[in-house]
Formats: structure tokens, sequence, C-alpha cells
């Protein structure tokens, strides 16, 4: 329900500010993640920065404090760590050693919230899915303006990020595309993916208190991996991901509202919708184009398969089949439609349709003739082939083709390649 | 007052004993299916769809018009489970987002539903609904016997499965090249062993909860592995560490109030890794530091009694003369082990205060020993020339194997049997000279 009241406004616009600024911290390193391969990383260390959490809360830390922050970024590179060492030692691939390492380092940050709760202000739920509704309850005064203080700290970790990105811009990009090269050419690649790491840990832990600790997987790798789908720069890559990932957090969070349920969880729904669009409208090998290149290709095999029947018809005697197949009646019509084949039901090919038809078969025979010179297949292996290339051939093709094959009148089968320029009738000429 | 034999205090209630029951099988359940999922590289996969678990919770629980009534939970949660695998292989065929980003993405998204559904459902509040938060950590306590009873079998159908296609599973574990060239549907029983990872991520549902319950999937095997080579005995293990943690979680969780099962059951599997990992024969972490010992120590004892045979031809030699020819880790100790060998088998014996020389055991020793390194310094020697030409050959050289007396009896004597049968016909462009034996092997 809307409250037209202006208190309520302000606390709306305080959490859609905080979910907005985490969202895009949080956008900009998954893009690095993603392109890395390192997504797991960015997931282990968002259930791992929880202990973390809890410890230097226990020590006096204040939630959305420097020492917060310094356990978060700790729990997070014990966890790498971990993973490397079950790696190393016990031999497990990446996939096990992140499993065992993450749940067991979120299981000890859920038993200590639980035993602790009392001396602990985490409540367990919050760890899970955050209270982003809540956020605008705790603030801080800042030039007389009472600020959340989960916003302070997401707005100047994502500062920080953003000055780590373009300081180190080039190395980073290096070394995300092609890491033995950086290595090579001097880079401290190592320095620069621990970099990364503690990256990553600082965009969980600005993002903790107000989506959790799980959803913050989301808000890593999905408007990430849906810009990687959409563009190809990996600039325009991280604009658009922190483009998507800003607009999904607005999105999400008044469709929260507007249903009445968790905004962190939302949020996450709205990412997931945007990443099956993206998927679906991406240009070049999105879903649709894909669909739609395949679907018109079928298309145009159909027509042409029902025109090159036709102009068989003709130059022999027997007459062409009705098409039976839904594609086939389709493209009957289609042809009929665009003037190719005449109307009625004993309609034959038109000039135009004629003028086509012939193009095909003569592709289809000049392969079936160059196959027959050149490949030694059994003459019942010709057609196969020749029925799949002649949709393909251009003019250049056909014509280098044709004065390979000078001096060799008629395809293998015995039959007249109708000529490139001139319309003929076929039934003028002797089939045999 | 008669006197009860058996005090009713100690009987756990019949509740309690089936709980406990179908929670041990679904740990044991968990561990067995789970190998698979680690051999396979699938953990991940099947951490995803525990995730999705949760929104297949709230849409049974509003399919079902609130009641909290747990197969029908469980197939719901069953459903989006399989579902969102699916949206794993649907973005594999058909985007370029890779495999790790994937999952990330289903995972997130998945339980961002699940939580906007189950908090949208307690915000309306719903009679009922209280309880459903349990799926996300886990929480035994509210088991029926009924309930746990649909667990046990549920789990032990899952373990006849695996028993039932080991063979298959096995196979497409660990080769599924070989597998696919030989015949097998490799598509159709990996997607099958993913399928029963996600049931028995489901079936763990009530006892480590959505975030957690893949824990119990992967832990178990990863902990079983550190003991055997063995798939055959790798499941029953994985299976009893399962067992072992998902009943000790549940134990502890009954006995501290407000503790959820999930975590517990998640620590007490990760205490049974981290024993496995420093004790473990051959692969744990104490005995690979033993083995390192081992191997530094005879090291050095091989290494002093080197030196000692070279001073010992100069007379007797004090331990300070030894040391300073001989410096290295583990010196000192070395020498302690070669004077206290002295009492056995006396490799050196004492000449004075300081002043020792070597035994005849001693002397053979060292002599066996520069042998023995002159012996790998040929077959060094020889595997540097065939790199050399860039060659691999697979024959091994027959001095290294024979060593290099034997072989030199062995050309001997085929001279001679040469030069015995020289007028024999038919092969008169042989080479009398068995000159290059290496390049002769392949032949």
């Amino acid at each position: 329900m809307i409250d037209a009241d202006s208190t309520h406004l302000w606390m709306h616009f305080w959490a859609i500010a905080t979910a907005a600024t985490v969202s895009a911290g949080c956008a900009l390193v998954g893009s690095f993640l993603v392109v890395r391969r390192l997504t797991l990383l960015g997931d282990a260390i968002s259930h791992a920065v929880l202990p973390g959490i809890v410890l230097a809360v226990l020590a006096g830390g204040r939630p959305g404090g420097a020492g917060v922050f310094l356990g978060a970024v700790v729990a997070g590179l014990v966890t790498v760590w971990l993973t490397n060492l079950l790696g190393t030692h016990a031999g497990l691939a990446e996939d096990a050693g992140a499993g065992v390492a993450f749940t067991t380092l979120f299981a000890i940050g859920v038993v200590l919230v639980s035993a602790l709760a009392a001396r602990v202000d985490i409540d367990p739920g919050c760890v899970l899915y955050g209270i982003l509704e809540l956020v605008p309850f705790d603030t801080v005064p800042i030039l007389g303006l009472e600020v959340p203080r989960a916003l302070l700290a997401a707005a100047t970790v994502l500062v920080v990020l953003v000055i780590g990105a373009v300081v180190c811009w080039k190395e980073l990009v290096f070394t995300a595309f092609d890491p033995a090269a950086a290595r090579a050419a001097g880079l401290p690649v190592g320095v620069i993916s621990a970099g990364l790491l503690v990256a990553t840990s600082l965009a969980t832990v600005a993002s903790f208190e107000a989506v959790g600790a799980i959803l913050v997987v989301a808000m890593l790798a999905v408007p990430a991996a849906a810009a990687e789908l959409l563009v190809r720069r990996f600039q325009v890559m991280l604009v658009v991901a922190v483009g998507l990932g800003v607009a999904g957090s607005i999105l999400g969070y008044l469709a929260a509202w507007r249903f009445n349920t968790n905004a962190a969880g939302m949020i996450a729904v709205v990412l997931g919708i945007e990443y099956v669009v993206a998927a679906l409208v991406a240009p070049g090998d999105g879903i649709v184009a894909r669909v739609v290149s395949r679907e018109s290709l079928r298309w145009r095999v159909a027509c042409e398969d029902r025109l090159a029947s036709l102009w068989r018809a003709e130059e022999g005697d027997a007459a062409a089949l009705a098409p039976r197949t839904l594609l086939g009646r389709l493209a009957q019509a289609r042809l009929v439609f665009w003037g190719r084949i005449g109307r009625g039901s004993a309609g034959g090919l038109t000039d135009i349709g004629r003028e086509e038809a012939r193009v095909i078969v003569r592709s289809h025979r000049l392969w079936e003739a160059w196959l027959g010179r050149h490949v030694a297949l059994p003459l019942d292996h010709l057609h196969p082939p020749a029925e799949w290339i002649e949709h393909h051939l251009g003019a250049e093709v056909r014509g280098r083709i044709a004065a390979d094959l000078e001096g060799h009148e008629g395809d293998p089968h015995g039959r007249d390649i109708p000529s490139e320029e001139f319309p003929r009738r076929a039934a003028d000429e002797p089939a045999r | 007052m008669v006197d009860d034999p058996f005090p009713a205090a100690w009987i756990p209630p019949y509740n309690t004993l089936v709980v406990a029951a179908g929670v041990a099988s679904v740990g044991f359940a968990a561990g067995v299916v789970g190998c698979f999922a680690v051999l396979r590289r699938r953990a991940l996969a099947g951490d995803a769809a525990a995730h999705a678990t949760l929104l297949g919770v709230g849409l049974a629980f509003l399919l079902g018009g609130g009641r909290r009534d747990l197969p029908l939970l469980l197939a719901g949660a069953l459903s989006t489970a399989i579902a969102a695998l699916l949206g794993l292989v649907l973005i594999g065929r058909w985007t370029r987002t890779r495999d790790d980003a994937a999952t990330a993405i289903v995972l997130g998204v998945s339980f961002g539903a699940g939580i906007t559904l189950l908090s949208g459902i307690s915000a309306r509040g719903i009679p009922g609904s209280a309880g459903l938060e349990q799926f996300l950590l886990g929480h035994t306590a509210g088991l029926t016997a009924a309930d746990a009873t649909i667990l046990g079998v549920m789990s032990l159908l899952a373990v006849g499965i695996v028993a039932l296609f080991l063979k298959e599973s096995t196979l497409v574990a660990f080769d599924p090249l070989f597998a696919a060239a030989s015949g097998w549907p490799v598509t159709l029983i990996d997607y099958a062993l993913v399928v029963l990872v996600a049931v028995m991520v489901v079936v763990g549902l009530p006892a480590a909860g959505a975030v957690l319950v893949t824990a119990l999937v992967v832990i178990p095997p990863v902990t079983a592995r550190q003991w055997t080579d063995s798939v055959g005995v790798m499941l029953p293990l994985a299976g009893i560490f399962g067992l072992v943690a998902a009943l000790s979680g549940v134990a502890v969780s009954s006995a501290v109030p407000r503790m959820p099962t999930g975590p517990l059951v998640v620590i007490a599997a990760s205490i049974l890794l981290t024993i496995s990992l420093l004790i473990a024969p051959r692969r744990g972490g104490l005995a690979r530091w033993l083995q390192a010992r081992r191997t530094v120590a005879a090291w050095a004892d091989g290494r002093l009694l080197e030196v000692a045979l070279r001073l010992d031809s100069d007379g007797p030699f004090t331990r300070e003369q030894l040391l300073a020819k001989a410096p290295g880790v583990a010196a000192d100790s070395a020498f302690k082990r070669l004077v206290r060998s002295a009492a056995l088998e006396p490799v050196v014996t004492r000449a004075g205060t300081d002043a020792w020389r070597l035994a005849v055991w001693g002397r053979e020793l060292a002599a066996e020993r520069s042998r023995r390194v002159a012996a790998w310094t040929e077959v060094l020697e020889a595997a540097r020339e065939d790199a050399r030409g860039h060659l691999t050959i697979d024959v091994p050289s027959p001095e290294a194997i024979l060593g290099a007396a034997r072989m030199k009896a062995i050309r001997e004597s085929a001279a001679a049997e040469r030069g015995a049968g020289e007028a024999r016909p038919g092969q008169p462009g042989q080479p009398g000279q068995p000159g290059q034996p290496g390049g002769g092997a392949g032949g």
C-alpha cells in the first residue's frame, strides 16, 4: 500500500538509494568475476563473510564500521585460501573445495549468531535475506541530512571500488582476458587477483545488511552475465551491468513494496527477469535471434525446394507432388502470394519463379557434376550433398564450378545443367 | 513399588527414535549419492538446486491450501529443484554464459524468488505459515514419526538405485568418454545422477535446510575420499560419515534451544573432514609429514655414509670433520643414528673419544650407495641423451633395469654366440657391432 506521507516516501527513497548503490558496486566487481570465471568464488565469499562479521561485532565493532569490514575481508580471504588448500592438499576439484569451505564457514557464522543472539545485534533472518526495509531507521547525520548508515557504507565502498577500477584499469583488464600474457609481461597477477577478491569481499559486506549473504550472489553474477550477453566490449559491458543492477534494484524494491514482500528477494527476481530478457533479445546470438535465423533458413530452404521440384516437374513428365508438411504448405502459400507460382490448383511456375528455380537447379546439378568429376562417390551418393548445398552457392562459386567443368556437358545423371544467364524453357529441350 | 529394570527416563520416546533413524538414513544416503556429485563435479549444481527448493516449498504450501503436509512440501521442493537444474542446462545450451556464472544466477535468482514468496506468505499472515522458515536452516524438532519414515524410505530408495546402477554410474563418473564410446547412454545416466542429487537435497531439507544441505552431499564424500582410492569403499564410508554428521547435528540441536539443525550438521561433517585430513593414512597431513621426514632422514644418512667412506680412507675421522664435509638438513640427527647403530650392527666403530672408523658393514653400505648413485646418474645421462634428439622412447634403457654389469655380460655372451654362428646364411647385412642398444630396441 502506498502511503502519501512524506516521511514514508523519504524512507523508501533511502532504501532504494541503498539498494541501487549496493547493486552498482556488486555489478562492477561481478563483471570482473564473470569474465574471469571466478563467480563461484564470489558465491563462496558472500557466504563466508558471515563469521568474519559476527566475530568483528563480538570484538566490539559496529555493523557498518571499519572493524566489520576488516573482519569480512579477512574471512573472504580465508575462504579462498581454504579452497586452494583443499585443492592442493586434499586434491579436491574447485567446486567441491569451495562447497566445503563456504558451507563450513557459513555454518559457523549461523551457529555464532544463534548462540550469541543476545550479545550480537544480528538477526539470523537478516543474515540470509537482508532487511532493506529497516535500513532507513539506522541513520547518521551528514550535512544536516539523516543518511542511513548502510547507504553511507555502501557509497564509500562504491567510491573505493570505482577508484580502484579506474587506477588499475589496464592491469585488471589485461589480467582478466589473458592472465598468462599478463604474467609474461611482468604484471603481478597474483596481487591483482587478490585485490579482486578483496574488492569482492568489500562489495559483499557493504551489501550484507541490505540484501543478506545469499542474494549478494544474484547481485554479483546476474547483471554482469546479462550485460555480457548483450554487448561485446568490456567497457560497455561494465556500464550496462551497473545500469541493469541499478534498474533491477529500483524496480525490485518498488515491486516488493507493491506486493508487500521481501525487497532483496524481489530484487533478485527482477534481476533474473532481466537476465532472461537479455538471453532472449541479445543481438547476434540471443535466443530470439538464433531461432529467427534458424527458422528463416528452414523457411527459405522449403521455398527453394518447392520451386526446384516444380522446375523438375516441368522438365520431366511427372507432375510435382503437392506439399505434405505444414512447412511445405506454408512455403507454397508464400510462393503463390509473391507471384512465384500461379494461382489455382494446378498452378505452375510463373516466369519469375522459373528464373529462381533455374538458378537453384543449376546450383544443384553443377555441384553433382563437380563431385562426380573430382570425388570418387557412387552415383546415388551425389544427390544428398547437392540437395543441401544448392541453397548456399552464390553466382561466383557457380561461375568457378562451371569454368572447371568446361567441356563436360550435363550432370552425372545425364540431365542438362540449366544455364546461368539465359532463361529458356527446360521443356524446349529433351531431357535425355 | 516394584523396581523397574528400564527406568522410563532411559528410553527415548518412540517419536525421537523414529526421527533419529530417519535422519540417520538421510545422512547415509546423502553421503552415498554425494560421492557421484563430487566425482562428476556437480557439487555446486546441487547447491543451486538446494537453494531453489525454498520456492517449491512456498508454492506447495499455497497449492495445498495452507496445510503443512511434509510430503506435499517436499514434492514442491523437488519440482523446483529439478526446474533449477533444467534452467542450468538451458542456460548452458542457449547462451554464452559460462557454467560458474550460470550456477550463481540460478542459485541467486531462485533463492530470491523463494524468499519473496515465503515473505509474502508470512506478511499476509496465512495460518500455518510460521514454520516454513524452518526449511531455510533446517529444524528436525517438528518432524513426526510418519514424516521421518517417509524421509528414511526415500533415502533407502536412493541408495538402492545407486547400488543397482553402480557399474554404470561409476563408469560415467570416471571415464565418460570411454562410457560413451562403449555405447552407454552417458547423458541419460548423468541426468539421472543429477536428479538423484536433487532428490537427496530435498530429502535432506528438514535436517540441514536449503542453504546448507549441499554440505551434507559434498563433505562426507570428500571425507571418505581421504581414506580410500576405491569407489566400493568410498560409497559406504561416505554414507557412514554422513550418518554420523546428521545424527550428531540433530542431537546437539535438540539439546540447545533455538539452534537450527543445518549448521550443526555441517560443522559435525567438517570436524570429521578435518580429522580425516590430518590422520588419514597416506593422504593425511600426519602421514605425509612422517613420509617427508623419513625421506629426508634416509637421504641424510646416505650422504653422511658417503662422506665417511671418503674420510675413512685417511684413517679415523671426527664428528666435526664429518659434519663439515656433509652439511645440510638433518645431518646432526643422522650422525646420532650412525653412532647409535654401533650397538646393533656396527656401521661405525669407535677409535677414540671422538674418533671413528667405518666398520665392514658400514663400508659395504657406503659402497652399495655409491654404486646406486652412479647407476642412477648413468640412467639420467641416458635420458638426457634421448631428450637431446627430441625423442620420446617408451622402451626403457636396459642398463637402467638390468644394471651395467649384467648388460655387459649379456652383450659379451651375445657377441660370442654371433661369433660362433657367423657362417649362418640369410642375414648378410646385419651389423656386427651392437653399437646402439637404445635405437635397436625400437626396431
